[in-house]
């Protein structure tokens, strides 16, 4: 098959963008944040997939993490808090052809945006999604979030947190509908890249959580893992990830794991050992919503006003004798 | 009475050396059928493929369902199992008997007309019957009726996709125009604002104000006149488009004028219609080009003005004039020569070539020109060849679907069987005993199928293609009224017997001079010309009161027959090449050789050693927290990945290497040894740099 003739000439107006173009803001967030990693590392997919500036939106709710649209040189929406997953799902119905983000944090995904979240990975509409997990509301200053240890002294929490924490990764795989569920570190650089490379690449609703450090409320929680690389497992797949050789030789606590076995992804996500990273579950065979509801179609004003009036003229009650009454 | 049977021999034998018969041998002066055809003389009261609904608003397969099929489907929603299921399922089954009887009758009419007229007791179960459309029988209009629809299937998906494209074009091009207006001058008058704003508060703004404000804030953000202009007129040409015809009031884009026609019954109306359209189709493109650009903002004056100047019709790829629709041309079997021209045009054109008579009457020559007009289109290489029966349309209608799918040319050529008056055999029998009888074989030649011819010529939609003849038992009762089967072959020989004006090659022998020494035709086909010319080749038929007969065939039928299968052979060995020639493996398997490359770990980052004493950093390794970079931002710096290195070990301190290294979670700081021997708490520092050396 020879490409249209309109896809050359858009290929032919094609720019390509260095790593600084997809640069926003200066981040306001602390030095050894591991908001920094995250980003690093989704500005260099941008530049590697060469992503149109124009054609690309990050969504957030309120948090730390959350400003991570200022810091972008693409469009971005910095919504309320927990209602990332609708404002970005909002885009995509009506825009499908742009590629959408989310940048999430543990208490606006876990917490307030549990409901959005829960129904979002229903949908698998293709967003890509980035839980930036701190284990703390880094923002109001040291609040207990769902996915805190047990037993964290914060101000909400005095006498420290009652409740074990809450497993993002095993509640996503337990939604009807998931198709992609990953889980990195920000201090393995490469391989966060790789994984959200992944994630972005799946056609569907991809979900990374993003083990991050936050050196001013939680110092030190991460030392054991940061310190012990076998304190790190790493998930290994044709169909997954592949280590370059010099982290295998730091990383040598490997495990080989099919990502279409959903069982074997369940059993990582709850296991208490060493932290999993890597794919744990993929299925792009899983419908994207807004394919199912063929989003994207012209909607000119004079049919949505059409379609409006229809909908509106069944709640109408017609004088007695008008024919509409009778329909 | 006792036979002389080597004289019944000789006569036998110069019948079939000069046609002429002798002694007892008696004349085929009635009708007479092949014996394998004997079951099927009641054709409607028969369930099989015909008639076909063609089926409103479905596509793929869905758009041509058998009747059969769609009552088998009836049935099992709507009879329930036991007594009141079984006399359900025994009215649904006579209604589809009457219907069939009607249509082979001549009725017309869709599925739900015909259903009321055979069964108006039956409607209740008519309403499980899942769809509706026009019923159409085997019979001389069905190759155009079933091609036409199928075509008119697949545009109808070609109009969806079209209008979608042409749709989002449009809205995208009049929401910049739009946007443009509510930025300018006339956008912010007063009038303009009070016409976008809602009825009900309209009252409590003044407009006057409202304009001079915004006149005064925002500035004025006018299209370049060029601009708009190539925009008005893509949005001009994509809104006259007449290629499709949409349901009125679902499409942003039709021309007050109708729709161009695009079906023909002459090649040659169809290639000037092409021609006479094709500076519109040009100018539609390129409408639609500019259109993609200017939506996205990416139309550059200096790339692509003379790009769209110097644009024609040399300009259109097979892809791009494939979006358009189809041209159908349905003709004849006689018009093979322009039918080659047109295809050979590479123009997107489904050619449909009706043969209605296989065999030529004044000699049994297989019809060169009608028969293998298919296999010569093969030459041509890059176009669709669909050859078929009437009888076995609707079993290949995928095939047929993928022909007029196709992007390119494609030639449709179906034997209807249905110009045989001499044939007392209804159109369905006569088409599928030319299928059967390797008159009219059936093959596909799909160029994107594959590589090579093995996977894009096909012939495994002929009945036993890997055989010479197919074969079939037939079973019958002999003079003792004993059960006889044995697998008998049928061959151009019994199709030719179907036709009575070929009555004079056959002739009949008495049933008591029946003997080995006359063989069946496939045998004889197959025996080595010395022993052959001993023997005289025969074939089993039944006449009218069902009785089998033996008929001896002469020399020049039995010609036809070794040529008809030679031609199969030719066929044979393009269809089933694979079979023949399996190519043999070369080193690694592909299959091998992916798997190695998919296992291939990534390369490995390269980090370049450092002198002993120089500071260093494991760049690869850096998380990029703006820990070091916030300490000394000359000393440490971003590379092109966003990870830190030592950018100059000389722009800082020996005491900012240390504590940086001290400040790296991951520890991927080296602080080396000091430069500045007279650096204070140097002692110190050393010690504190020891763990990360």
């Amino acid at each position: 098959m020879t490409p249209l003739l309109r896809q050359c000439l858009l290929r032919m107006a094609d720019d390509h963008h260095s790593l600084e173009d997809y640069e926003g803001g200066v981040p306001r967030w602390c030095n050894g944040c591991g908001d920094n990693a995250i980003l690093a590392a989704v500005q260099r997919l941008c530049r590697g997939e060469d992503l149109s500036l124009e054609h690309t939106v990050f969504v957030s709710g309120i948090g730390c993490s959350s400003r991570f649209p200022h810091y972008m040189g693409t469009y971005g929406f910095h919504g309320i808090h927990g209602r990332a997953f609708p404002i970005a799902e909002g885009i995509k119905m009506a825009r499908p052809d742009l590629d959408v983000f989310v940048n999430t944090g543990d208490g606006d995904c876990c917490s307030i945006g549990a409901a959005h979240w829960i129904h979002a990975v229903r949908y698998n509409m293709n967003l890509t999604v980035l839980l930036h997990d701190n284990f703390v509301y880094g923002l109001t200053k040291k609040q207990a979030s769902p996915t805190s240890p047990k037993g964290l002294k914060s101000n909400t929490t005095p006498r420290g947190s009652h409740l074990d924490p809450l497993n993002p990764l095993s509640v996503t795989l337990g939604v009807e509908g998931a198709s992609f569920v990953a889980q990195a570190v920000d201090w393995i650089p490469q391989v966060l890249y790789d994984i959200v490379a992944a994630a972005h690449r799946h056609r569907g609703f991809s979900f990374v959580r993003v083990i991050q450090r936050c050196p001013e409320f939680m110092p030190g929680m991460l030392d054991p893992w940061l310190q012990d690389p076998s304190k790190t497992l790493l998930l290994t797949h044709e169909n997954g990830l592949q280590l370059a050789p010099d982290l295998a030789r730091i990383y040598t606590n490997h495990r080989e794991h099919d990502p279409l076995d959903i069982d074997a992804a369940r059993r990582l996500a709850s296991s208490d050992d060493a932290i999993p990273v890597g794919i744990l579950y993929r299925n792009p065979e899983v419908p994207c919503y807004e394919e199912l509801r063929r989003a994207g179609q012209a909607r000119p004003a004079d049919r949505i006003r059409a379609s409006l009036e229809a909908e509106l003229d069944k709640f109408t009650v017609w004088p007695a004798g008008d024919e509409r009454a009778a329909a | 009475m006792i036979m002389d049977a080597p004289a019944e021999t000789q006569r036998q034998i110069a019948f079939h050396l000069t046609g002429a018969p002798g002694g007892d041998l008696e004349p085929v002066d009635s009708a007479v059928r092949p014996a394998l055809l004997a079951p099927y003389r009641d054709l409607p009261a028969l369930r099989y493929d015909y008639p076909v609904v063609l089926v409103d608003d479905a596509i793929d397969e869905a758009c041509v369902c058998s009747l059969t099929a769609l009552v088998d489907d009836m049935l099992r929603d709507s009879a329930p199992r036991g007594v009141e299921g079984e006399r359900v399922r025994r009215d649904v089954l006579r209604a589809e008997r009457e219907i069939r009887r009607l249509v082979a009758e001549g009725a017309r009419g869709m599925l739900s007309d015909l259903w009321a007229r055979a069964a108006p007791n039956l409607a209740d179960a008519a309403e499980h019957l899942k769809v509706d459309g026009e019923l159409a029988d085997c019979d001389h209009e069905l190759p155009r009726r079933v091609v036409g629809h199928a075509w008119h299937s697949v545009q109808r998906q070609k109009a969806h996709r079209f209008h979608a494209d042409v749709d989002r074009l449009v809205q995208a091009l009049s929401d910049v125009l739009r946007a443009a207006f509510i930025h300018s001058e006339p956008g912010r008058r007063p009038e303009s604002l009070q016409a976008a704003f809602g009825s009900l508060h309209r009252d409590q703004f003044d407009f006057e104000v409202m304009s001079r404000l915004l006149g005064r804030s925002a500035p004025l953000d006018e299209l370049p006149p060029d601009r708009r202009e190539r925009i008005e007129w893509a949005l001009e040409v994509l809104r006259g488009q007449r290629f499709f015809d949409p349901a009125p009031g679902t499409t942003l884009a039709q021309s007050p004028e109708p729709p161009f026609e695009y079906r023909y019954s002459s090649c040659r109306a169809a290639v000037e219609a092409f021609r006479e359209r094709l500076p519109a189709v040009v100018e539609f493109v390129k409408a639609m080009s500019i259109a993609e650009l200017e939506a996205d903002g990416r139309y550059a004056r200096s790339q692509h003005d003379a790009f769209f100047q110097s644009f024609d019709e040399n300009s259109l790829s097979r892809d791009e004039l494939a979006r358009f629709p189809d041209y159908l041309v349905c003709v004849h079997g006689d018009e093979s020569g322009e039918v080659i021209d047109l295809l050979s045009s590479g123009l997107p054109v489904k050619v449909l070539v009706e043969t209605e008579e296989v065999l030529a009457p004044e000699h049994f020559g297989v019809r060169m020109r009608s028969t293998h007009l298919a296999s010569t289109v093969v030459g041509l290489i890059d176009v669709f060849a669909f050859q078929a029966t009437s009888s076995s349309l609707y079993q290949l209608r995928e095939r047929l679907l993928a022909g007029l799918r196709y992007t390119g040319p494609t030639l449709i050529s179906i034997f209807s069987g249905t110009a045989t008056p001499s044939s007392d055999l209804p159109p369905y029998l006569l088409s599928a005993a030319a299928l059967e009888g390797r008159a009219f074989p059936a093959f596909t030649y799909d160029p994107e199928a594959g590589p090579d011819l093995a996977s894009r010529f096909s012939v495994d939609e002929n009945p036993q293609p890997e055989l010479d003849w197919p074969l079939a038992p037939l079973e019958y009762a002999d003079a003792s009224l004993q059960r006889v089967v044995e697998q008998v072959a049928f061959t151009l020989v019994d199709f030719v017997a179907c036709d009575r004006r070929y009555a004079r090659h056959f002739a009949r022998i008495p049933r008591e001079h029946w003997s080995d020494e006359t063989v069946p035709v496939d045998q004889w086909l197959a025996l080595d010309p010395t022993e052959a010319e001993a023997r005289v080749p025969h074939i089993l038929v039944v006449d009218d009161n069902e009785r089998l007969q033996r008929l001896i065939v002469d020399a020049r039928l039995m010609h036809a027959a070794r040529r008809c299968r030679e031609l199969w052979h030719g066929l044979q060995e393009l269809g089933l090449a694979h079979l023949r020639f399996e190519p043999a493996p070369v080193g690694e398997t592909p299959t091998e050789a992916v798997e190695e490359s998919v296992a291939e770990p990534p390369e490995a980052a390269v980090v370049e050693e450092p002198a002993a004493d120089d500071p260093w950093i494991e760049t690869p390794r850096c998380s990029t927290c703006n820990e070091c970079t916030g300490i000394n931002d000359r000393m440490f710096a971003y590379n092109d990945n966003k990870q830190a290195y030592i950018k100059d070990p000389h722009a800082g301190t020996f005491r900012e290497l240390v504590e940086a290294a001290e400040a790296c979670q991951v520890a991927v700081i080296h602080p080396g040894k000091p430069r500045n021997a007279n650096e204070p708490g140097l002692e110190e520092l050393i010690e504190r740099a020891k763990e990360f050396q």
